[in-house]
């Protein structure tokens, strides 16, 4: 769906992105992750055809530079910024017109993001959550086959973030395929498939949460709480297949194992004391992340 | 073509939410008919009215259309929604022209309306030349689109609102001002203070043609050409001094300033 191939773009001396190449495929939720200035906003910019720049960026094959590719992009802004005079209503007409849509539809989107009741309200009055559910309205206009959602739930309460993934999740069912650049890792990878990591202009790292944690070899921990902590628990667990490590943190034990090993290691610790409760920690992206970068610098 | 309309409506639909339209109408109403009525104290015809009124037809109209122009693509890009609007499938040069034809449509609007409705005022107490006074409206609305060009020149090529604003500010003093006192200067310079005593006094041609080159001065010659004035008569102007030339300086001007408003905002980045 998207090809990127050696995107550079330099401003004044500065290089915010360094010849970076990454494929989108059809359907896939990807993801750009990193640190402020990493170059992922530029990278989305580029391929609105935003910013001029350096190398190729294709759309289902076609020059990203091309107006008549973005009949299929809906774009996401991290910055909301509507007509404050029109109504919500007539910001939507105008994009309609913009994309060449049926103006029709302009008021059942307004609906399915709950904002049938404010349609013909001034948006200068809009608070951020109801710009943000319009701006999730704008960019479904025309049913788009690639959404590019830049910082979706940037400054949103936490039921508006949350309405906003499961709306993401939404999409992603229909097979929309979505490029999104966040920081909050937790909400990446609830929804992603695959993620490059960026740091200095450059992709340090991509492919799928589950790979990259497998490469850095990231385990799966196990917290256990148990009735009575016993002296030598430690040697004991230390000792079980499939232990790579093991230690005790306020009340719990800690251990980081194999994924294979987790229904043996409780198992065994169960043999010699009582277990009250336990929960698996999968490998985070964040722990992924903060590796990848540093490791980079 | 659609899309051009859309962005030149959605220009018009937003500064007439905002109240322009009926503000800026009201400055052309109230202007005409204080001055047919208020400067002589009985109702002027609409020759002598106009006559009255140049300095500051010329004045207001330059600068209500710098402040309608002038933010229009760095404001955007300040705001975020120029991004937004790029997203689409819309070229710049269709985001220019449209944008041109909204603002132009909108002080259009209330230039027809500001000094028709003072027109038809005046008609029904003192003499209207119908046909001169459409030609000062059309050849105001003219005068109106050549500064509104010379505005989104200025958005598309400066990076801040605030620049935007200070270099629209320095090119009204300088068509309003400065312009006339560089040329006054020269004249001046080359031929003595004695040289204005004379009743009846020609300057050379390249202080002419200097001249009409300020959409201010094209714009007054435009008028004072077409329209008989009879103060004006005792100024003698060379040929070329016609209106034909003068509109062709204010297209010339607002070719050029969108040409290079178009160039400047494709280099542009968002």
């Amino acid at each position: 769906m998207i090809q990127v191939n050696n995107l550079g773009k330099i401003y004044g001396n500065v290089i915010a992105v360094d010849k970076i190449s990454f494929k989108v495929k059809k359907g896939e939720t990807f993801a750009l992750l990193g640190p402020n200035g990493a170059g992922k906003t530029t990278t989305i910019k580029a391929i609105l055809g935003l910013i001029n720049y350096e190398g190729e960026i294709k759309i289902d094959g076609i020059d990203a530079r091309c107006k008549e590719v973005k009949k299929h992009i809906g774009y996401l802004p991290e910055t909301v910024s509507f007509y404050d005079n029109l109504t919500a209503l007539q910001n939507m007409h105008f994009f309609a017109e913009l994309k060449g849509v049926e103006k029709e539809k302009c008021f059942s989107l307004l609906k399915e993001v709950g904002l049938g009741g404010d349609a013909n309200r001034r948006v200068g009055g809009f608070s951020k959550g109801m710009l943000q559910r319009l701006n999730l309205a704008q960019c479904m206009l025309g049913s788009p086959k690639l959404l590019i959602l830049d910082e979706p739930t940037s400054g949103l309460d936490a039921l508006g973030a949350w309405e906003i993934r499961n709306k993401i999740k939404e999409l992603k069912k229909k097979g929309i395929t979505i490029l999104l650049s966040s920081h909050i890792l937790s909400e990446v990878q609830e929804v992603s498939d695959r993620v490059a990591i960026l740091n200095r202009g450059k992709i340090i790292a991509i492919d799928s949460v589950e790979n990259l944690s497998k490469k850095l070899d990231i385990q799966p921990k196990l917290k256990i709480k148990i009735m009575k902590m016993k002296e030598n628990i430690l040697d004991y667990v230390k000792k079980i297949e499939g232990v790579k490590n093991a230690k005790i943190v306020e009340n719990f034990l800690e251990i980081t194992c194999n994924e294979e090993a987790k229904a043996n290691i409780i198992n065994e610790i169960g043999k010699i004391v009582k277990i009250i409760d336990f929960k698996t920690i999968e490998p985070s992206l964040e722990e992924i992340f903060i590796r990848m970068v540093k490791k980079d610098e | 073509m659609n899309k051009i309309l859309a962005i030149a409506k959605k220009e018009f639909m937003d500064n007439w939410r905002n109240k322009w339209i009926i503000a800026i109408s009201s400055i052309f109403l109230i202007l005409t008919v204080i001055t047919s009525y208020f400067s002589s104290g009985k109702w002027e015809d609409v020759n002598t009215t106009i006559s009255g009124m140049m300095m500051w037809v010329v004045i207001l109209i330059s600068i209500i259309s710098l402040m309608l122009g002038y933010a229009t693509i760095v404001g955007e890009c300040e705001r975020g929604s120029l991004a937004l609007l790029l997203s689409n499938p819309v070229s710049r040069e269709e985001i220019i022209i449209g944008k041109f034809l909204g603002l132009g449509s909108v002080i259009a609007t209330t230039l027809i309306a500001g000094f028709g409705i003072a027109g038809i005022v005046i008609g029904i107490k003192a003499e209207v030349n119908i046909i001169e006074y459409l030609s000062f409206i059309g050849a105001s609305i003219l005068f109106a689109l050549t500064y509104i060009a010379v505005a989104i020149f200025f958005s598309s090529f400066l990076k801040r609102r605030s620049t935007a604003i200070g270099a629209t500010i320095f090119i009204w003093f300088l068509f309003s001002i400065i312009w006339d006192m560089i040329l006054m200067g020269l004249l001046i310079i080359k031929y003595g203070i004695k040289f204005f005593e004379k009743m009846e006094w020609m300057a050379p041609h390249w202080y002419y043609v200097a001249a009409i080159i300020n959409p201010n001065e094209a714009f007054g010659i435009f008028v004072t050409t077409t329209i008989k004035m009879d103060r004006m008569q005792i100024i003698k102007f060379p040929s070329y001094y016609n209106p034909y030339v003068a509109s062709m300086v204010l297209l010339l001007w607002i070719i050029t300033s969108l040409s290079l408003a178009i160039y400047f905002f494709k280099k542009r980045d968002i």
